[in-house]
């Protein structure tokens, strides 16, 4: 149940300010981290501000969605939710600078899949991606323990899906409108751009459903309002009704202004990444090559009692959150 | 007839005073050489009747008319399967009832009545309780153990007494003994008068035999140590410690941040049922139902809507 779930507890926000904070944040230190040896005003120059991140997360959400369409076999929407929610959390605390969103992208959608038992080996996976399979494929494995660690191992996901199809039975079974079918064409169009946003980071899924469903409506010129006010909210209460027609709003208004970033920008964008991103975490680089090897030296090498114990450790440290080494 | 006789050899008991008539399951007497002469490979016919016999089943004869010795095995044979004791009936009557097939059974075959038809109902009777001869035979055979056990024990008893009073007549005698030398003794070099010595001796003689006999104490355990009574092989079981007893609470259902959905109840009647797939037949030979999917996407799309950021 969402009320109860550590979705609502860690991962649902109050507004789009405190992401905006917390994106900011994890900008900035990077900058401080990696930035000491450029000028202040070079600075601007070399690394990606917040909002040229921001830019560049929208470019890879739409990616993301081609990727999953395109997935043979089909995907069920529900992975494609998952890997999106897995997507924009990442992001919320990390840089696109430290991880390159085209691998922890992959990474979300391998992820989502295990999670909502869409049974695909990695062999099968990494057949829909375009390039050198083998490599891909390492990545993925590389970056899965990462992204659950990032995740805080919060893997449960309350899409909207279900609840879209729960208020349909229920228009269909306490309201006289005519053929509720046909809204679904609309109520997947809607979903399909929700995920374009931060509204799953922002409402309860079943808020994003009954958006999608008024939207729908709406659309058909049909008027649903008397269902919301007359049966789900008739002991709630006006101070809740306002938060919900409040929520409702905010979530169409957000779909309605998701446009696709301008290609020129991001591929600027790109060329500033491929420079100032970190290349330890660069499965190209000579550095990432380099410490690779180290880790795996270093398990060649026979170690005796207590020893043994923290050099391993502090080989997973390194694995995993390289940053903090 | 007073005189046994072997019906092959025609020898009896008269001229052969060691002859030994032997009895089969047929119920014909032959003797013992006669026996060891027919079953030299073990099995044979019966001179008599033809029937094939073994000489393993050779027995003494113990009454002088075969026929006894005959229903003596059949009957042993048919009590075998029919096993059943007084507790296995509901009324005297049938028990009753039961005796006197059995004994039908038992004079049919003795004497040669409906021999086809009397085995066709003994395994007609076999098929019919099998379960309760087996549960039988098991009871009959932990009965014997256990009688056998008692024997035992009475044996071991009888022993210990027998060799406990031998010890005390011994002690008798030895004692007997003992006074007499006294009393001559006494008599020899005693300065008294003989009568009176004579009165003294007898009186403490009578004294000595009201002394009460040390009881035999009680054997109760073998010299091993082991105890006769069966119940000391069977551990008491420990006995369970209870606690409070278990009391049912509803389980709490957590804010559901949303209106309360329908009930399990209400999907059926208001008829939300109509808007979802129906199970099919495979579906619902594991158990699945339409209504719980139902209830969970009503619950799902209700849950939350109050949320506020």
């Amino acid at each position: 149940m969402f009320s109860t779930s550590s979705q609502r507890k860690f991962w649902t926000f109050s507004d789009e300010g405190e992401l905006a904070v917390l994106r900011d944040k994890h900008n900035l230190n990077y900058i401080a981290k990696h930035g000491t040896h450029i000028d202040e005003y070079q600075r601007y120059n070399f690394f990606l501000s917040p909002d040229e991140e921001r830019l560049l997360l929208k470019q890879y959400e739409l990616h993301l969605k081609e990727f999953c369409k395109r997935f043979s076999p089909p995907m069920p929407k529900g992975v494609v939710g998952t890997a999106f929610h897995y997507f924009k959390r990442f992001y919320l605390y990390n840089s696109t600078m430290d991880y390159h969103p085209k691998e922890i992208l992959a990474t979300c959608v391998y992820l989502a899949c295990k999670v909502e038992e869409f049974n695909v080996s990695i062999g099968q996976f990494v057949a829909n991606i375009k390039g050198d399979r083998d490599k891909a494929s390492d990545i993925i494995l590389n970056n899965e323990l990462l992204l659950m660690q990032q995740l805080n191992y919060h893997l449960t996901i309350h899409n909207p899906f279900r609840p879209v199809e729960g208020f349909l039975i229920d228009i269909k079974t306490r309201c006289s409108l005519a053929n509720p079918e046909r809204l679904r064409s609309g109520i997947d169009e809607f979903l399909e751009k929700v995920f374009l946003t931060d509204a799953c980071l922002l409402y309860a899924p079943s808020q994003i459903a009954l958006a999608a469903v008024l939207h729908a409506a709406s659309k058909e010129q049909e008027n649903l309002d008397s269902y919301v006010t007359d049966m789900l909210f008739r002991e709630a209460g006006q101070d809740k009704l306002a938060v919900l027609i409040e929520a409702v709003r905010k979530i169409r208004s957000l779909v309605k202004m998701v446009e696709s970033p301008a290609r020129e920008k991001v591929r600027v964008i790109e060329k500033k990444l491929d420079r100032c991103r970190n290349q330890e975490n660069n499965p190209d680089s000579e550095i990432y090559k380099r410490r690779m090897r180290e880790l795996l030296d270093e398990d060649d090498i026979p170690h005796t009692g207590s020893s043994r114990m923290s050099l391993d450790t502090s080989g997973i440290t390194q694995v995993l959150s390289p940053s903090a080494s | 007839m007073d005189d046994q006789a072997c019906p092959r050899c025609k020898t009896t008991k008269y001229r052969n005073p060691s002859l030994k008539l032997m009895v089969n399951v047929c119920g014909h007497a032959l003797c013992e050489s006669c026996v060891d002469l027919l079953f030299l490979k073990g099995s044979g016919s019966c001179p008599d009747c033809n029937v094939p016999l073994r000489r393993s089943n050779f027995r003494v004869q113990l009454f002088e008319d075969p026929m006894v010795e005959k229903e003596i095995d059949i009957r042993k044979r048919v009590l075998k399967d029919y096993n059943k004791k007084e507790e296995d009936f509901a009324s005297l009557r049938e028990y009753n009832d039961y005796l006197e097939e059995i004994e039908t059974i038992v004079y049919n075959l003795t004497n040669n009545i409906d021999i086809v038809g009397t085995n066709k109902r003994i395994e007609q009777y076999k098929k019919d309780n099998k379960e309760i001869i087996m549960k039988n035979k098991a009871k009959i055979g932990r009965e014997e153990v256990e009688l056998e056990e008692i024997l035992e024990i009475e044996k071991q008893m009888e022993e210990l007494r027998r060799a406990e009073i031998s010890r005390l007549e011994q002690e008798a005698k030895k004692q007997k003994i003992r006074e007499k030398e006294a009393l001559i003794d006494e008599l020899m070099f005693a300065e008294g008068d003989a009568k009176d010595i004579l009165n003294t001796f007898a009186q403490n003689k009578a004294n000595k035999q009201e002394e009460v006999l040390p009881a035999v104490p009680k054997v109760t355990q073998f010299s091993t140590g082991v105890k006769f009574t069966r119940v000391s092989t069977q551990p008491t079981l420990p006995l369970i410690e209870e606690g409070p007893l278990y009391k049912y609470e509803p389980p709490v259902v957590p804010d559901r941040c949303g209106p309360d959905p329908p009930s399990i109840e209400d999907i059926v009647a208001l008829g939300y049922l109509k808007h979802v797939r129906a199970e099919n037949e495979t579906e619902k030979a594991g158990g699945y139902k339409s209504t719980l999917p139902c209830l969970r996407a009503l619950q799902d799309a209700l849950t939350g809507l109050y949320h506020a950021s």
